[in-house]
């Protein structure tokens, strides 16, 4: 028995070859390495040897993560569509286009300075004069623009009567996640980035009462392409408090909180394609003004180390 | 479901999200089905979209669950993520990835850079990808509270060639493909990953409970 044990061990153990120093222990490439077990001990018909197997060229399906096509220049990428034997991208499409949306909000409505936060009692409250929409001219004459196409357009009456109930119903929307209903309250452009947003979370939120009626604060009147196709977006200044709360896709809490809730002002824009006659107001974006800071950071909840507290 | 059919699926008013994300807002946004019925140079797409090979495996990161009764324990994140159809063996990678399983994922990638296989590139690759999606998309908070809950390998395709032997005899060469999967769980590794066999002193008591366990046929 334990001289067949000591006859198989004896086979690994090939005679003439020597583990050489290893210098490094990573499978980098080194300057000294073991001795190859796989190479033939006579290198003297080496290439002949080499002819026996036929080449065949591999595919390597991990090479374009190196290219950078915005990097690399024209000639390069004709170059290598040539060796694979695609043929150039036709630029020409011949599909038939619907603009049902614009893709930005047209000369934003500027929001004063500390809007919403001082109190009626305040000192600072006389000096922030709501100016009212009579007084803003452009406004005025982009409202009369949109009642040539709806006779019955009435700001006051578009602010308190479907302005909240239009996004009320498309944030309930957005807690089913349901990509077309989203977007019957909420224009193409909108629709992207909410749908992006949405991804991998759930949310819960609870409409509780407007704190101050909504109001509409900036009316722009814009053509696209040709001067009949003409795009209105309505800017309102809603004061709301609601509930909020954004769990992860782990049904872990990342943002907000759904039992304590927040009183919010915000300045939303809808647009209406006035030139369609089907067109309806819908959520076109939000404007965040210049002075809350870059952008809304969304800052999700993380945890934090607990201090030990002292005894008093 | 395959990544084509997804946005082939028909969206009438609404620009698909594969296609937005490249794009500048421009004054009109315009309804466009997708298109892509002209080739292009594939470039690497979101995600290392993958249009070949397996496409179940990152679909369990789409999985939402709901969000956690103020009862119910935490539950941990996980992510599955992969390297597909790299010029390897599956059989050979195998063993690679049997070594990372339970570990904790710093543990896995620095044991990973010593094994002398071209295996342990392509695992030690995918781990350290896996660790930044976690961390970026999946709501990951420490990059080291991470352990490698599953790690296996698949076949990807395989190109036959050929070779010649004495007498003209023809022999078959494989040039295979391998797939690498590997999941990631939130939290710390933990202790045995396989049930471990049992010490002396259980071995006694298992033993010992067996013989205590015997009966005789028919008796009461």
């Amino acid at each position: 028995m334990l001289s067949v044990l000591s006859q198989r061990i004896s086979q690994w153990i090939v005679p003439g070859v020597q583990a050489g120093f290893v210098r490094s222990l990573t499978n980098k490439k080194s300057p000294y390495q073991i001795k190859a077990h796989n190479k033939h001990w006579n290198p003297k018909f080496r290439k002949l040897r080499g002819l026996k197997v036929i080449k065949v060229d591999l595919p390597n399906f991990h090479e374009n993560e190196s290219w950078k096509p915005s990097e690399m220049s024209g000639e390069e990428i004709r170059s290598k569509m040539k060796e694979k034997g695609i043929q150039p991208v036709r630029n020409w499409q011949e599909k038939p286009l619907e603009l049902s949306c614009t893709g930005d909000i047209v000369e934003p409505y500027i929001p004063p300075e500390g809007d919403g936060k001082a109190s009626i009692i305040s000192t600072d409250f006389p000096k922030q004069k709501i100016i009212r929409l009579e007084k803003k001219s452009r406004s005025m004459w982009a409202a009369r623009k949109i009642r040539q196409f709806d006779e019955e357009f009435d700001p006051y009456n578009f602010a308190t009567q479907e302005a909240t109930s239009i996004y009320i119903k498309m944030h309930e929307a957005m807690m089913t996640k349901d990509e077309y209903k989203i977007g019957t309250y909420v224009t193409e452009k909108a629709l992207l980035e909410i749908m992006e947003n949405l991804d991998c979370k759930t949310i819960r939120w609870k409409f509780m009462e407007s704190i101050e009626p909504t109001r509409v604060v900036h009316i722009r009147v814009i053509d696209v392409i040709s001067k009949d196709n003409i795009f209105a977006q309505i800017t309102c200044r809603l004061h709301t408090k609601q509930s909020l709360g954004i769990y992860d896709r782990f049904g872990r809490l990342l943002y907000g909180n759904e039992l304590t809730p927040k009183d919010v002002l915000e300045y939303v824009v809808f647009e209406r394609h006035l030139s369609n006659l089907y067109g309806s107001w819908r959520i076109h974006g939000k404007i965040i003004p210049s002075w809350k800071g870059v952008g809304f950071e969304f800052q999700p909840i993380r945890t934090v180390a607990v201090t030990e507290q002292k005894s008093l | 479901m395959s990544a084509t059919s997804m946005m082939n699926r028909h969206w009438p008013r609404v620009l698909h999200r594969f296609y937005q994300l490249d794009r500048v807002p421009t004054l009109s946004s315009i309804h466009v089905h997708p298109i892509s019925t002209t080739a292009k140079l594939e470039t690497k797409g979101r995600e290392g979209m993958n249009t070949q090979g397996p496409q179940g495996w990152p679909l369990y990161n789409k999985q939402v669950y709901p969000p956690t009764e103020p009862g119910e324990k935490p539950r941990p994140a996980f992510i599955c993520h992969m390297k597909v159809n790299v010029k390897y063996s599956p059989l050979k990678l195998w063993y690679v990835a049997c070594l990372v399983r339970g570990m904790q994922i710093d543990e896995a990638i620095r044991q990973v850079e010593y094994i002398k296989k071209k295996g342990a590139n392509i695992v030690r690759e995918t781990l350290i990808e896996a660790r930044e999606l976690a961390v970026q998309k999946h709501n990951v908070e420490f990059r080291s509270n991470l352990w490698v809950a599953e790690s296996f390998t698949g076949k990807g395709i395989v190109i036959k060639g050929v070779r010649k032997h004495a007498r003209g005899r023809i022999g078959a060469v494989h040039y295979r493909y391998a797939h690498y999967f590997v999941r990631l769980e939130e939290g710390s590794p933990p202790d045995h990953y396989y049930t471990p066999k049992p010490d002396g002193p259980q071995m006694l008591l298992d033993w010992i409970k067996e013989r205590r366990e015997l009966k005789i046929e028919g008796s009461y």
